[in-house]
């Protein structure tokens, strides 16, 4: 009884009792989730494009972020160093399909997938010997983000916002919204799509596989930049931030290896999700630390009644 | 392909040819388990760089120990205990007298085998507290301070010297859920028993180092009257901007001496102004010993410091430079004991066991103000300089208490109780009965 | 020449389908087991054995159970390093609560509990495919860690949160803990990989072989033709988890000596599956071949440039192994997708055919 009591009516009391943290408890979940969800996006735009599941994309958001830090580090203006980095992040698409992919299409799907591993790791070992291991700063003021927070006093209690948060949350809806028009209204955005609707059709018409490919790994090149400004601007930009890929495969699963707006939901719901077990059941009752595994234990028990995720395509399979 | 092979081949076959390690008759080799890479790469590359550069300076000012080439040599780990493992076996086929494993987890895999290896493992201020016991851990030193010599100190700080006033008190120890993190529980626990306040152990997974923010919305529904950190790597620097988020009250929030670098209070800046961190060193760029470094290794473009972050200030490096003095010192301790030019491992040991850093030996090397007196004797390998509480104000940290002192009537039994449960786990373990101490 | 086939007639089927139709392939595996058994043992130093063979053996003893599930049966999975944990904490646990256990009936018994938890966490695969799958079996990775972590049980209440390996005696020769000598060590690990490998290898070419391999080249097929996937999806689960636990188990007591629960973190998942992908998966062999590259690749350029008179900073040398094993994974790859197994495979036609084409 006591038992039952801590699990289903203790921790809604709490909620119920300090509404102010609760609120925070959500916007912080919300933080999170935005980022999960930007990551996931980055996996999914390729994932439709070239079914291969993307492991580098957590290594891309180190390595622009570290770029663009040290590129400012050697004197290059911040809002030059971003263009610059985007060109970098477009040279590396271009290697990647160039070296990596183009040799190895029509491989099995893990082959792919192993390839992006070895991808993370000469990523890894590019970026320490370019840049060193030391963490480094972003560089948010530069670049003209507010770094002050807001407080508000509601219930009684308060409830901080930084301001870079806020940045964060509104530049990733207007970079989600932006990429969305494109996909859907741009040429090239309808060729992204008919290339992961079918392959050979979108060949038979005249579509140019290598462009695309070198198209997708570019825009999720930007992804990760943004990605990488964002979370940089909250704990500085380490290696450390490569683990920050993991949190998206669960998004991946829950919203499905194909849907863009799988991604998006799924990502902030597994945010917003994850920190509320964390601070109402965790915690409490576990020892806490449960963010390394409430995402992917929760993720397989939906998939278990739904095995393509929320949104993903129907998987039909014929002998 | 048959070319790749042609040439792995024959590059293996030169480089079994000449892995022969080249013995000088006059040099000892120390190497340094490093780690400047990987996520925890932020503390450890000023640590490696102060110790690179003193012992540089040593063999490029009086030409090594007596004329002994001190071969200081890193092997990079990026605190990964797999490739630990494999430079402890490398160094140690390769000659070297001592292992510096800093993991403690590399600590942990190492500890059982240096008995049988007869291999000294020097761990300054980390590693297990219970390596104190010299009589059990024969092999092991960890001077100048153990971490339960740095738990008991804060808690003093914090208490402002008597520890009643803490009754009732709430205090979280924020803390790496790793070996090193866990390391001052069993004794702040025992502490909360005796002086009734309570512990509140919060973990930081090593995925989450860098977003701690459920871990501070817990602080912030908990409401504690301190927090003490445990941290190293990427994890300090993302508990101080979430403390600043938080709006945690920065004078309420104490680092062990691994969480005061420099370089992650920068992040911050002035709104870190008033976060402690434990000390057993001080900066102090006049000090003889500085000025050798800055003149002979600095100047000339030898060190890999970064010149513009101006790390030669920062606490970490300095901190390098005492730890290389420590080893440095245990060699010529170690030649004039033995009356030997090369030491080999076991007279080595016994530097370790008799290095004497007292006011005079610490003005004689320059190491003014630097570090506080303490020796090392064969049953106490820890030494117990005492540390100092230092606050950053801003722009850098500086000195903030005098001179604190741990709890020895607390501790000691603690280090009996676990070092012989240590042994008892791990028989048939060798006990120095020699010492008499 | 070397491998001629002329004049080894076979004359029933059974012969056909012997384990070396090829008779020099029984003298090269006689020569290789020699090589294991007695020329490395007497001639390898005690770096060689603590930091090469060992870790080599035991790596590829993990890959060939993961090859099992992935390459066999199809089923991607990337907690590996979990359940290996699993059999290090087993048998830790059975170590300490009968403290008069011969080791190898603990690391015997560890295995069991690693599969089970395998068969628990693959319950999942008869729903879920693919990417999926491989995405699930990460909530067992991440889980089991956390577990590891925050079950005090399991470490008996030690305040590192870390398990030491004892010394342990068997007929009165200390094979683990530090006390041990590294050969006496070398050949336990050794023997066990050798019956485990003899084990696998007829598993895999019985029937309960066969029906993994129809499963894994399409199951709805499979069960068309009367293979019931569960059983054959989950028997893969257990062998392969079981084979993994006992590398486990290897891995802490025959050679790490000491663990923490984020050694069984996902860097090992990815480095077994390293291992099972670039050795070949659906092979038994290319686990061996495959850990040869991977576990010995960087411990060579690790020590060149010191060998070739390069002043190149310790950390230096580090990244660049890193992008270099990056590079070669990348590289094997492309040269040859089906792994080193294949290599070896097309060396050995060749060798039959040479001198003489046709």
């Amino acid at each position: 009884m006591e038992f039952l009591n801590s699990i289903l009516i203790k921790p809604f009391a709490d909620m119920v009792a300090a509404p102010d943290f609760l609120l925070q408890v959500l916007w912080e979940g919300l933080v999170a989730g935005v980022l999960y969800a930007l990551i996931a996006l980055g996996f999914v735009l390729i994932y439709k494009s070239s079914r291969i599941f993307n492991f580098a994309q957590g290594i891309m958001v180190v390595f622009a972020a570290l770029t663009l830090v040290g590129l400012h580090e050697r004197g290059v203006p911040a809002l030059l160093a971003v263009p610059l980095t985007l060109l970098v992040m477009f040279l590396l698409a271009l290697a990647i399909e160039r070296v990596v992919l183009r040799p190895l299409v029509n491989q099995p799907d893990i082959i792919l997938f192993m390839a992006t591993i070895g991808i993370t790791l000469f990523l890894v070992g590019l970026g320490e010997f370019i840049f060193g291991g030391e963490n480094k700063v972003m560089i948010t003021e530069q670049l003209g983000i507010p770094t002050g927070s807001f407080t508000f006093e509601p219930f009684g209690g308060f409830v901080s916002i930084e301001q870079k948060d806020l940045t964060a949350v509104i530049g990733s809806g207007l970079l989600v919204a932006a990429l969305l028009v494109f996909l859907n209204k741009s040429k090239m955005g309808r060729a992204i799509r008919a290339l992961g609707d079918d392959h050979q059709a979108a060949l038979s018409v005249g579509i140019s596989l290598s462009t695309i490919w070198v198209l997708v790994w570019f825009i999720a090149g930007v992804i990760a930049l943004a990605t990488g400004i964002v979370w940089g601007a909250r704990a500085g930009v380490s290696f450390a931030l490569e683990v920050i890929a993991y949190k998206a495969l669960p998004v991946l699963m829950l919203g499905g290896l194909e849907s863009v707006l799988g991604a998006i939901i799924g990502g902030l719901a597994i945010g917003i999700l994850e920190k509320l077990f964390e601070i109402y059941w965790g915690q409490p009752l576990l020892g806490g630390n449960t963010e390394t595994w409430f995402a992917f234990v929760f993720a397989l028990i939906v998939l278990l009644f739904r095995p393509q995720g929320l949104f993903g395509e129907k998987i039909i399979e014929r002998v | 392909m048959t070319r790749l092979l042609k040439t792995v081949l024959l590059a293996t076959t030169v480089a079994a040819g000449l892995a022969a390690p080249a013995f000088a008759q006059d040099s000892v080799l120390l190497p340094n388990l490093s780690y400047r890479t990987g996520p925890f790469a932020v503390t450890g590359i000023p640590l490696m760089n102060g110790q690179a550069d003193y012992m540089a300076m040593i063999n490029e000012r009086d030409g090594g120990a007596n004329g002994v080439k001190l071969n200081y040599q890193e092997c990079e780990t990026g605190y990964n205990t797999e490739k630990g493992v494999e430079c402890y076996e490398k160094t140690k086929a390769e000659g070297a007298i001592v292992t510096q494993p800093w993991s403690t987890g590399i600590t942990l895999q190492v500890l059982p085998k240096s008995n049988v290896d007869k291999m000294p493992v020097l761990a300054p201020g980390y590693g297990f507290s219970a390596m104190q016991d010299g009589k059990v851990f024969q092999w092991a030193f960890n001077p100048p301070a153990s971490y339960w010599d740095g738990a008991s100190m804060i808690l003093q700080n914090i208490a402002g010297g008597n520890l009643d006033s803490l009754k009732g008190k709430k205090i979280a120890l924020l803390h790496l859920d790793h070996p090193y993190g866990k390391e001052p529980i069993p004794l702040l626990e025992s502490y909360a028993a005796k002086y009734g306040f309570t512990l509140l152990p919060i973990p930081v997974g090593l995925k989450e180092m860098q977003n701690q923010s459920a871990q501070w919305l817990q602080i912030r529904r908990e409401k504690p009257d301190f927090v003490v950190m445990w941290g190293w790597g990427a994890m300090n620097a993302g508990a101080v901007t979430e403390a600043v988020k938080t709006n945690y009250p920065m004078n309420q929030f104490v680092g062990i001496w691994w969480s005061g670098l420099d370089g992650d209070l920068k992040l911050v800046g002035e709104k870190g102004k008033g976060y402690r961190t434990l000390s057993w060193s001080m900066t102090n760029p006049d000090a003889p010993v500085m000025k050798d470094i800055k003149k002979l290794v600095v100047d000339t473009g030898k060190s890999q410091i970064n010149k513009e972050a101006g790390e030669y200030d920062w606490v970490f490096y300095q901190r390098g430079v005492l730890i290389s003095a420590f080893l440095a010192e245990a060699v010529k301790g170690a030649q004039a004991n033995f009356k030997t030019k090369v030491v080999d491992k076991e007279q080595l040991r016994w530097g370790l066991e008799n290095l004497k850093f007292d006011d005079a030996k610490i003005k004689e090397l320059g190491l003014d103000g630097m570090i506080a007196p303490f020796s090392t004797n064969c049953a106490n390998h820890t030494g117990h300089s005492g540390a100092w509480m230092l606050e950053w104000n801003g722009t850098k940290f500086v000195k903030a208490s005098d001179l604190l002192q741990a709890d020895r009537a607390a501790i000691d039994p603690l280090v009996a109780e676990k070092a012989k449960e240590y042994a008892d786990a791990n028989q048939p373990w060798p006990i120095n009965e020699e010492c008499k101490m | 020449m070397l491998y001629r086939t002329a004049g080894q007639f076979k004359t029933s089927y059974a012969a056909d389908h012997a384990l070396f139709p090829v008779r020099q392939d029984a003298w090269l595996l006689g020569f290789i087991l020699l090589v294991a058994y007695v020329l490395f043992p007497l001639t390898a130093s005690e770096f060689t054995l603590n930091a090469l063979l060992v870790p080599v053996l035991i790596y590829a003893l993990a890959a060939l159970g993961l090859n099992i599930l992935t390459g066999y049966a199809g089923q991607l999975s990337l907690g590996t390093g979990a359940f290996m944990g699993v059999g290090a904490y087993a048998c830790f646990k059975l170590m300490t609560i009968f403290p008069g256990m011969n080791i190898a009936v603990a690391i015997a018994l560890s295995g069991f509990f690693s599969a089970a938890v395998g068969v628990a966490f693959g319950l999942p695969s008869l729903r879920i495919k693919g990417f999926y799958l491989a995405i699930a079996t990460l909530a067992a990775q991440f889980f089991l860690v956390w577990l590891f972590e925050k079950w005090a049980w399991l470490y008996n209440y030690n305040s590192s949160g870390a398990i030491q390996v004892p010394n342990v005696s068997m007929f009165g020769l200390t094979v683990a803990g530090p006390g041990a000598a590294p050969v006496v060590k070398y050949y336990f690990v050794l023997l066990t990989v050798t019956l485990v490998t003899w084990f696998a290898i007829n598993i895999t070419r019985g029937r309960i072989g066969r029906t993994w391999k129809a499963v894994r080249d399409m199951d709805i097929a499979a069960e068309l033709v009367g293979i019931n996937p569960m059983k054959a999806k989950l028997s893969a689960f257990a062998v392969s988890s079981y084979i993994v636990g006992i590398s486990g188990a290897l891995f802490v007591f025959l050679w790490r000596g000491a663990a923490e629960p984020n050694l069984f973190d996902i860097p090992l998942s990815f480095r077994v599956l390293f291992i099972a992908i670039i050795g070949g998966l659906g092979s038994i062999l290319g686990n061996y071949l495959g850990a040869i590259l991977i576990v010995a690749l960087p411990v060579i350029i690790g020590s060149l440039p010191a060998a070739l008179g390069l002043p190149l900073q310790s950390a230096t040398i580090e990244h660049l192994n890193v992008m270099i094993v990056g590079a070669t994974i990348i590289l094997f790859l492309i040269v040859e997708p089906h792994g080193l197994a294949r290599f070896w495979a097309i060396i050995r036609e060749k060798l039959i055919m040479w001198p003489f084409p046709h």
